[in-house]
């Protein structure tokens, strides 16, 4: 009999859980002095390059939030589960936020098959889904109540450059390089679709394994074909190999990369080479040199609290923790979900000091911001040429 | 056989009634520290780990090969299950194809054992993984490629299985199954013959049992327990895409293998613990860290892999062999 009861405790208990995030009073992860949020990041697989600043970021703005009194008297505590990029521990760090930890939201979960595996898991626990670091449309649209965005598909962003890009420059044979993977093909519907506005056809395409580090007859095939645009569908060393290839080679085309290649690392990395690239900027590098007062303090706080510069993954987990203070603050003192995910359909904040986009949300769009700008690297650092492309 | 020695019998007694007081304990542990959702949830996986195991421990343990491409495995099985039940197909049946398609691919990847021994076939096991891999992101119109599929809830005779414990159930129920079946497997003529093949091949051949013909034996089963495990894995995890079938899970399964002992079936529910639960262990006790330090990153895969290495260090058969060295079970079970 023991054992049978054990089992049926336990189908009770599980049952219980299910229900009780429906009728229970008191909304999960909020208490009298306290908001909890979860966070799903990579610190130790093939993108903690990424996950760490992030992380950082966050920290950093809800700390700032703390020391300034908190969200209506409460205090963010931010918890923070490590997938490596794992959708199986994503789905296991996921329930334990949810069950154990209990916390109100999640918020900047990183990468796309976590993020793809866990938002189900979010979404039916009745937790708002913040602004995963996956430019999945599926993560915005169709429009849910619990799912919140600010970072768009690639083919947004490279749509609106490309034709810029060809539109003020007079280019006449666009051609393009791209990682061969759902990156590549989404850059690439993103410049076709660009190109099309205006037109044009997409002279040549050539494609690199994820990881290849000679990029030379992609290169020279593209060179074979006379561009005189080439777009880049690479990460940071992709871009540096294949920009110093075609250096080497001696060949002067103009290339622009997205903002997968949009990295202080680029330059750092590709030095003289990859002078007069262009990029995309979804949000500009903090640098040191140059910043304005309020920036210069936030990089000086930020070196002393992690011991290490911040970077444009450490601004964008700022930005998002950012977000999610506006939203609390608005929705009041009595924190609910409902209250919540209203503030945030009514959410419109103006730029800020990193020089972000303006994010606006709304009843039917739960994107905040689909525009990117064109920057170019001049004297060894991304230096911003346009205003946000609409 | 039946003349076993009655001493022996109860230490083996002895040594299952331990092993499952001490898994009833982890688990009762499990529930009262992490709650049941999250406990459960675990169990789901590691039951499913522990299939693919059993499947690894057939090939590793019981006929003696090294296969660096099980990973691959999991991954022809998550998909064909996962492209079936998208089209309509009831997931029993589905199930069904995903074992069919998991003993498919081991039967072929096991086809250069005809020429190729030792260290290098295993090579051209991991050399098939790169394939399989490779043609799930090629086929896109089948697969949608790297982008990934999306894997629809497990329905089981009009049953919904997507709740934790059902889950668990279910993986549970598979385990079972992929248990009785390898434990008839290893116990039968075939069996027999895979130890003969793993302690020498040449003296196997001289005895007649037809060496290339149990090692492909051992690799259909093997693949068609990943196959299973890996259409549940479709389920549970709701979301596949070519890179999560990569080197790294068939590594892990390797491992897996290896730190639970790979001459016992056992060895694959212990080393099924350690790989998916232990991690989670490991994050839960990070978090007593004094509160508002940011962790270094990648703390957790460090404390991990040096649990590990402890644990190979200390039982360098594994967890279920025994703690005298190059005593073993199999043989003096036979003897």
């Amino acid at each position: 009999m023991t054992p049978i009861r054990r089992f049926l405790a336990v189908l009770g208990l599980a049952i219980a859980g299910a229900g009780g995030t429906v009728a229970a009073a008191e909304t999960p992860g909020v208490s009298r002095n306290e908001i909890l949020v979860g966070s799903i990041q990579d610190l130790s697989g093939p993108i903690a390059l990424l996950g760490a600043p992030v992380r950082d970021g966050m920290l950093l703005r809800f700390e700032d939030a703390n020391a300034a009194g908190g969200v209506h008297g409460r205090k963010l505590r931010l918890v923070v589960e490590d997938s490596g990029y794992d959708p199986k521990k994503g789905v296991l760090a996921a329930r334990k936020l949810i069950q154990r930890d209990k916390v109100f939201a999640f918020l900047a979960d990183l990468g796309t098959p976590v993020v793809m595996a866990t938002m189900p898991i979010v979404i039916e626990a009745g937790r708002p889904h913040l602004f995963p670091f996956s430019p999945h449309e599926s993560t915005y649209s169709p429009v849910h109540p619990l799912k919140f965005q600010m970072f768009a598909p690639y083919q947004d962003y490279m749509e609106a450059a490309t034709r810029n890009m060809v539109q003020t420059r007079g280019y006449k044979k666009t051609c393009l390089l791209y990682q061969d993977d759902d990156y590549g093909l989404e850059v690439m519907k993103g410049v076709e679709a660009g190109l099309a506005k205006l037109k044009q056809p997409l002279v040549e395409k050539t494609s690199y394994k994820r990881g290849a580090t000679d990029l030379s007859s992609q290169v020279a095939r593209l060179r074979a074909a006379d561009c005189d645009f080439v777009v880049l569908a690479t990460v940071v060393r992709e871009t540096v190999a294949a920009v110093s290839e075609a250096r080497k080679i001696g060949w002067n085309v103009d290339m622009l990369v997205t903002a997968s290649g949009y990295s202080s690392q680029t330059h750092e990395l590709g030095g003289k080479a990859v002078e007069g690239l262009y990029g995309v900027s979804v949000l500009p590098h903090p640098y040191e040199e140059g910043a304005n007062r309020q920036l210069a303090d936030w990089i000086k706080r930020y070196r002393e609290r992690f011991g290490t510069a911040p970077n444009v993954w450490s601004a964008m987990g700022y930005s998002v923790a950012d977000l999610f203070v506006k939203a609390a603050d608005k929705a009041g003192p009595d924190l609910t979900v409902e209250r919540f995910t209203a503030a945030m359909e009514s959410l419109h904040t103006p730029r800020d000091f990193f020089g972000s986009p303006e994010y606006r949300f709304s009843r039917e769009d739960h994107l905040g911001n689909r525009f990117g700008r064109i920057a170019q690297i001049q004297n060894g650092r991304w230096v911003i040429l346009t205003d946000y492309l609409k | 056989m039946s003349g076993q020695a009655s001493p022996q019998h109860a230490a083996a007694v002895a040594r299952r009634l331990r092993t499952l007081s001490a898994g009833a304990l982890v688990a009762a542990v499990a529930v009262f520290v992490l709650g049941a959702d999250y406990a459960l949830s675990q169990a789901a996986f590691v039951a499913t780990y522990a299939i693919a195991g059993l499947g690894m421990i057939v090939i590793v343990g019981q006929c003696g090969q090294i296969s660096l491409g099980q990973g691959a495995l999991l991954g022809l099985g998550a998909y064909v299950e996962a492209l079936l039940v998208v089209r309509g197909v009831p997931a029993p049946l589905a199930m069904a194809v995903a074992v069919a398609a998991g003993t498919a691919g081991g039967w072929l990847a096991s086809l250069p054992a005809r020429r190729l021994g030792g260290l290098y076939f295993a090579m051209s096991t991991l050399a098939f993984a790169l394939i399989v891999e490779e043609a799930l992101v090629r086929a896109e119109a089948l697969t949608h490629g790297a982008a990934g599929l999306a894997v629809p809830t497990l329905v089981l005779a009009g049953f919904p299985v997507d709740a934790s414990w059902s889950q668990a159930l279910a993986a549970a129920l598979a385990l079972a199954l992929a248990w009785i079946a390898a434990r008839r497997c290893v116990a039968s003529r075939l069996g027999r013959s895979w130890h003969a093949v793993r302690e020498d091949e040449a003296a196997a051949a001289a005895c007649g049992v037809d060496v290339a013909r149990a090692k492909r034996a051992a690799f259909a089963f093997g693949g068609a327990l990943s196959g299973l495990a890996g259409a549940l894995y479709a389920h549970w995890i709701g979301f596949v895409s070519p890179e999560q079938f990569g080197l790294m899970l068939s590594f892990e399964l390797l491992m897996l293998a290896f730190i639970g002992g790979a001459r016992e079936l056992a060895g694959a529910l212990w080393g099924a613990l350690v790989v998916v639960a232990l991690p989670q262990a490991i994050s839960v006790l990070t978090e007593l860290l004094p509160a508002g330090t940011a962790t270094p990153a990648g703390l957790e895969s460090l404390l991990f892999g040096a649990v590990v290495v402890a644990l190979i260090l200390l039982r360098p058969g594994g967890l279920t062999a025994s703690r005298t060295r190059g005593e073993d079970p199999d043989l003096t079970d036979t003897a």
